[in-house]
């Protein structure tokens, strides 16, 4: 290189620091400009375009906040930066559905969203800032979203009692209660109740070996042409809760062969008194009158029948007994006998209540049973199977523990395998990475996984014992929300102090009263201060509202006081002794603390202030929208043409002042009415009684009332 | 290598680096926000409407409180409805309900019928229910209305001004 060169750039060099130069800038730009365009950026400004086009502007930017915005609960470990891009969700003005996500107002909820945090109740990444990673499963993430329609769970990590506000969670934890996940499942929460299935130590003496092989082959006695029964009525959601087990034939034979030889108590028939025998086996209507007498007790109050009216079947009636369209196919004539009479002697847990039969009675309904709530064709299927070998019912002895069966059934000396099927007390946060999906091509996240698991275990895993169970598309979603509700041990102490338990209340009494309540089961459908079923009116206050002569006579005859209700009160053929002791121990210790029956004399009840209230009664207030006097008014409320024998004064006065003080939740609204009002009111109503007992018959309300069965 | 193409490799690096030319997560955001709950149209049951979380609210409070006189079916069987004069509308009755603006709506519920002149068998549930519980009784009602109802058309609070 000459001398003079040294020193001097060249062109070519020149140039090249030029273009190197320009490079430089570029790059350095590329992070301003990438960080001006980060995906919550965008959303910030999105949102001031926004706002500028809507009426309060002034007041939508006033609060707009232009940097990171979030949520930091330290207590609860919670940073939630969603706030960041869902800006709008405490401006109140912001609630249509025609503002744009993620603008809109959060909808109204018991919890206020800036003491609460997002991510407590949707999951989700709360410090991200990217719309990806805030929802989705990425990789160093896995807790997307839970979706809005599941989100239920999110209360029920909490709230372990149950609330008004989440129903899908509480048929969801109703289910898994019912269908006795627990018999082979750790659960959040759950208790293991006195009995899951029946206990079948003396199954021989009830069913035949022909009857347990078709049971367990396919556990449903009841199907139309699409293999399908429609469901109606009350709270008749009827599903065997025996799930369906994928056994060979042999399995089959075995464990039939086995159950088939379980008699260890042997049943005694029942000596009926020959003369009701020889009388009523001559009458031709002997079935009818069977029927008759069934209906007329109520049975169909926890027992559905399947009926069939244009073509579609239908069951009638209550769930909480088995249905029994064909028990007459099903047990042992002797055995029904003997368990109507006692029901506890062969099943020491059931809830069915121990009724007085006479005679009569008894042999009427049993022949009506026995007659026509058959099936020929039941067993049509099952082959001839029939003296167990010895070698059948070591198989099936075997099989009994291996299958699970012991894990809800009782069998004397039989004992369950311990913790049979996997603790799902934290299933409800459990990663994706922790489930295993085996072949399966289902997405890949947790509730897809517990969807396909309950729809069908062997699509996950081809080893499951878990058996079929049949959920309808409703109740999936319930089950899956209640299961994703059970996530485990809180992270935080902050999070653990916010679970508010669930009370679990008992009501057993002893004494004369606690052995007839027993008797009759009363908490299967009645609540006593929280224990007990809801089918029936909540009685903790029984004593303050009912007149003791009133509840004589209608434990006596039940006579049903809402027309509309197609499940009533059985009648348990009481007698006076019963009756008595009942309405005694009612009168006396179920009383309201608020309810003096001394603040009201009847005496004080002028006819003045008779026909004022009638007044207020008939055209003030309409009071016959919902209540029937005589022939006339709405079904919503109870019959008032006998409530002066029925309710105490204090009760009807404390009631009209405030119902949902006296009875939490009750539909009759409370109304503005004055001191006055009230005593005018009460003064009528008093006057309201009927002399003539009304006729007793099952079929009060025959054009409006559906009847079970095929009575008309 | 030339320059120019050194140029062009950085430039390519920087534009592929820049967020904006990465999917945005919206349509997968799509998949949350699915129905609270739903209700299936009263007039045809395959026609499965969407609730929001306030609907669903309403749903619960309509199936505890108004059913029995507001609808033709309810869940212990028969309805009320027949027994009321004058017949009470249906709550899906778009023709008779869409016209009522949601304040008068409002009113009628909290203070009862006989307040706004109309039948005194509608009773006031101001002091039953809350008034968040009945605006959840409208939107509810609104949504399941038929003819579908169209809010007004001027949205927004009405006690701002521009």
């Amino acid at each position: 290189m000459a001398a003079e060169e040294m020193g001097r750039i060249s062109h070519r060099m020149r140039l090249a620091f030029a273009v190197a130069s320009v490079i430089f800038v570029i790059v350095l730009a590329i992070s301003p400009v990438k960080d001006l365009r980060r995906e919550w950026k965008q959303y910030k400004r999105a949102y001031v375009q926004f706002a500028q086009k809507r009426p309060d502007t002034k007041r939508l930017l006033a609060d707009f906040r232009p940097g990171i915005d979030q949520i930091w609960l330290p207590e609860m470990g919670v940073v939630d930066r969603c706030t960041t891009c869902h800006q709008g969700i405490t401006q109140s003005t912001l609630a249509e559905a025609a503002v744009p996500q993620p603008f809109r107002t959060h909808p109204p909820i018991p919890h206020n969203v800036r003491e609460w945090g997002c991510t407590i109740c949707h999951r989700g990444q709360g410090p991200s800032t990217e719309v990806a990673e805030a929802h989705e499963t990425t990789l160093a993430w896995e807790q997307p979203l839970l979706p809005v329609r599941l989100i239920q769970a999110s209360c029920g990590t909490c709230h372990r009692a149950n609330l008004p506000e989440t129903p899908k969670l509480d048929r969801g934890r109703q289910l898994i209660a019912e269908f006795n996940c627990i018999g082979c499942h750790r659960l959040q929460d759950g208790e293991r109740p006195a009995m899951l299935g029946p206990d079948l130590t003396n199954v021989g003496t009830k069913v035949s070996r022909e009857w347990i092989y078709k049971w367990l082959k396919e556990p449903q006695t009841l199907t139309d042409a699409d293999g399908n029964v429609t469901l109606d009525g009350y709270e008749t959601e009827e599903e065997p809760r025996m799930p369906k087990f994928r056994l060979t034939e042999a399995e089959l034979r075995g464990l039939s062969g086995y159950l088939s030889t379980l008699r260890s108590k042997t049943v005694q028939p029942y000596k009926f008194d020959p003369r009701v025998v020889a009388a009523w086996s001559r009458k031709p209507d002997l079935v009818d009158q069977g029927e008759l007498r069934f209906r007329q007790m109520f049975c169909s109050t926890c027992h559905a029948l399947a009926v069939t009216r244009g073509g579609e079947t239908k069951l009638i009636g209550g769930d909480i007994g088995p249905e029994l369209t064909k028990v007459g196919s099903k047990v042992n004539p002797e055995w029904l006998a003997a368990w109507l009479r006692d029901p506890q002697a062969y099943l020491a847990h059931s809830k069915m209540p121990r009724y007085q039969w006479s005679d009569e009675d008894l042999y009427k309904v049993t022949q009506y049973i026995n007659t026509k709530l058959t099936d020929p064709d039941l067993l049509s299927n099952v082959p001839s199977l029939g003296t167990p070998t010895p070698d059948e019912i070591q198989l099936g002895q075997r099989l009994f523990v291996e299958k699970g069966c012991a894990s809800c059934h009782v069998v004397e000396g039989v004992k369950p395998q311990k913790d049979f099927g996997p603790d799902l007390s934290a299933l409800g946060g459990k990663n994706v990475s922790e489930l295993e999906f085996g072949e399966s091509k289902i997405p890949r996240s947790l509730v897809t996984y517990i969807q396909a698991k309950l729809t069908d275990p062997v699509s996950v895993n081809p080893a499951a014992r878990m058996p079929q169970y049949r959920l309808n598309p409703a109740d999936l979603e319930a089950v899956t929300t209640a299961l994703l509700s059970m996530t485990g041990t809180p992270a935080t102490s902050g999070l653990e102090r916010l679970i508010v338990p669930r009370t679990e209340a008992s009501f057993h009494p002893a004494g004369a009263f606690g052995e007839v309540y027993e008797r009759y089961k009363c908490y299967v459908c009645h609540a006593f201060n929280g224990y007990g079923g809801d089918l029936a009116p909540d009685l903790s206050y029984e004593g303050s509202r009912a007149q003791r002569q009133w509840l004589i006579d209608f434990l006596k005859s039940p006579q049903t006081l809402r027309p509309t209700l197609v499940l009533r009160m059985p009648e348990f053929n009481m007698t006076d002794k019963e009756a008595t002791t009942l309405a005694d121990y009612i009168g006396m210790v179920l009383q309201n603390p608020s309810v003096n029956p001394a603040s009201l004399e009847a005496k004080q009840f002028t006819p003045q202030m008779v026909s004022l209230g009638k007044q207020l009664y008939e055209v003030k207030y309409q009071c016959q929208a919902c209540h029937t006097i005589g022939s006339s008014g709405g079904y919503v409320g109870p019959n008032l043409s006998n409530v002066g024998n029925w309710m105490t004064p204090a009760w009807i006065e404390a009631w009209l002042k405030n119902p949902q003080a006296l009875v939490p939740g009750t539909i009759e609204p409370r109304r503005p009415f004055t001191e006055d009002e009230v005593k005018d009111l009460t003064a009528y109503l008093l006057t309201l009684r009927q002399t003539v007992k009304p006729q007793k018959t099952a079929r009060a309300n025959g054009a409006n009332t559906p009847e079970p069965g095929a009575m008309q | 290598m030339k320059p120019r193409c050194w140029l062009a490799m950085l430039l390519v690096v920087a534009l592929t680096g820049l967020p904006g030319c990465r999917k945005k997560g919206g349509a997968a955001a799509d998949a949350f926000r699915q129905a609270y709950d739903t209700e299936a149209d009263w007039n045809d049951a395959q026609h499965v409407i969407p609730l929001g979380y306030e609907q669903a609210q309403g749903k619960r409070v309509f199936y505890a409180q108004c059913v029995w006189c507001h609808a033709d079916a309810t869940p212990a069987g028969p309805s009320n409805r027949s027994n009321v004069t004058p017949v009470p509308p249906l709550m899906n009755d778009g023709a008779t309900l869409n016209s009522a603006s949601d304040d008068y709506m409002q009113n009628i519920i909290t203070l009862g019928g006989s307040a706004m002149g109309k039948s005194a068998m509608m009773p006031p549930y101001g002091q039953t229910l809350s008034q968040d519980d009945i605006r959840a009784v409208i939107a509810f009602t609104r949504a399941i209305a038929q003819p579908p109802y169209q809010p007004p058309a001027h949205p927004g609070s009405k006690y701002s001004v521009k």
